[in-house]
């Protein structure tokens, strides 16, 4: 009897500690913009909303096909657009954060091997809490009418 | 002032401004250039992957220039990608009488034969050349270009290019006429281009 109250206790403390930020957050239309030949790196792009009562952060994302993962923005100043490293991009409560091309996105650094047009690359995010999830993002060839601005789908 | 009232004005506004979203399509995206601030432009070679590429090869053809570099993830390709799109809506006569050059201002990472391949994915009328710091730094000059090596933590050898995301239209005559303003739509650029192919 005391054994199976600890076993409760213990699945019940697991699924709090699971139940993170990554559970209130829902992501739309994540893609991969197809790196040209011998572009070095890329960036990934998607609707993070966050449909809980607090605000949360993402502080790292992790693929598997470049070494590295960056979150970065872009800050045009007069023309002159200027790419920045970010510390952490926030979600506001019942609000949600838009990675598009010219501002915030997933930045990936030196593919491990070239990309190919409808691929899918694992992203995982991962928050200020520690819990994660995971994002399929397609690769597309992007013209200048990037998915993430087209109207959605009903 | 009813409530009824205040909700048929804040409905009026919601109205507008969806209409404004919906509808409103500024015409003008290319930045005519004030006379006095026009930069001189002006020929200059550089080097692409089949050899040298002069601005003066292209007389008689609009030309569009873009400064950039390979490690851009974003910025370059959206760019490339609408002038890209734009070329594909001139007919084989009007493209004829289209260039489009790559200039990379980052001549550490890109050589020549790397450009090619790049700026060849987007269309393969683009050519790509580079050239040495003191080279490009002519050239940018020329052009009003700003480019500036920054250090910053990345993990990309530690530094990005912040650039101009400018597109340059240079007359059939070689004079440098505007600028076409980073994302703008490739029917717009395409709208441009032709304005310069069929000059008054």
């Amino acid at each position: 009897m005391k054994q199976r109250s600890i076993l409760v206790a213990g699945l019940l403390f697991s699924a709090g500690v699971l139940a993170g930020a990554a559970d209130n957050v829902s992501v739309q239309d994540p893609y991969v913009r197809l790196a040209p030949p011998n572009a070095p790196a890329t960036g990934a792009f998607m609707v993070i909303r966050n449909n809980g009562d607090k605000d949360v952060k993402v502080v790292k994302a992790d693929n598997p096909v470049s070494k590295v993962t960056e979150l970065h923005t872009h800050v045009n100043e007069g023309g002159v657009m200027k790419m920045r490293p970010v510390p952490a991009i926030e979600i506001k409560a019942k609000g949600e954060a838009v990675l598009k091309p010219g501002s915030l996105h997933v930045m990936m650094i030196d593919l491990k091997s070239p990309m190919k047009e409808g691929d899918t690359v694992p992203i995982t995010l991962t928050f200020d809490d520690g819990s994660s999830t995971r994002v399929d993002a397609r690769v597309v060839r992007t013209t200048a009418a990037p998915a993430a601005t087209e109207p959605r789908q009903p | 002032m009813s409530e009824r009232v205040l909700s048929v004005i804040a409905g009026l506004l919601a109205a507008l401004v969806l209409g404004l979203a919906l509808f409103w399509q500024p015409e003008v995206t290319e930045r005519p250039l004030p006379r006095a601030a026009m930069p001189e432009g002006g020929d200059f070679t550089l080097h692409s992957a089949a050899g040298p590429v002069a601005l003066g090869d292209f007389r008689g053809k609009v030309v569009l220039l873009y400064f950039g570099y390979t490690y851009c993830p974003d910025i370059c390709p959206t760019s490339l990608a609408a002038t890209a799109e734009a070329l594909k809506q001139l007919n084989p006569d009007e493209l004829a009488r289209v260039a489009v050059i790559l200039v990379s201002v980052d001549p550490k990472r890109d050589t020549p034969a790397r450009l090619k391949e790049y700026a060849e994915f987007f269309h393969p009328a683009i050519v790509g050349v580079t050239g040495t710091p003191e080279e490009l730094a002519a050239v940018a000059k020329r052009y009003g270009v700003f480019y500036a090596e920054q250090k910053v933590a990345t993990a990309g050898d530690g530094y990005v290019v912040d650039h101009s995301a400018d597109t340059y239209v240079v007359a059939a005559d070689g004079k440098l006429v505007g600028r076409i303003a980073h994302a703008t739509p490739p029917d717009q650029v395409a709208a441009i281009i032709r304005k310069h192919l069929y000059p008054p």
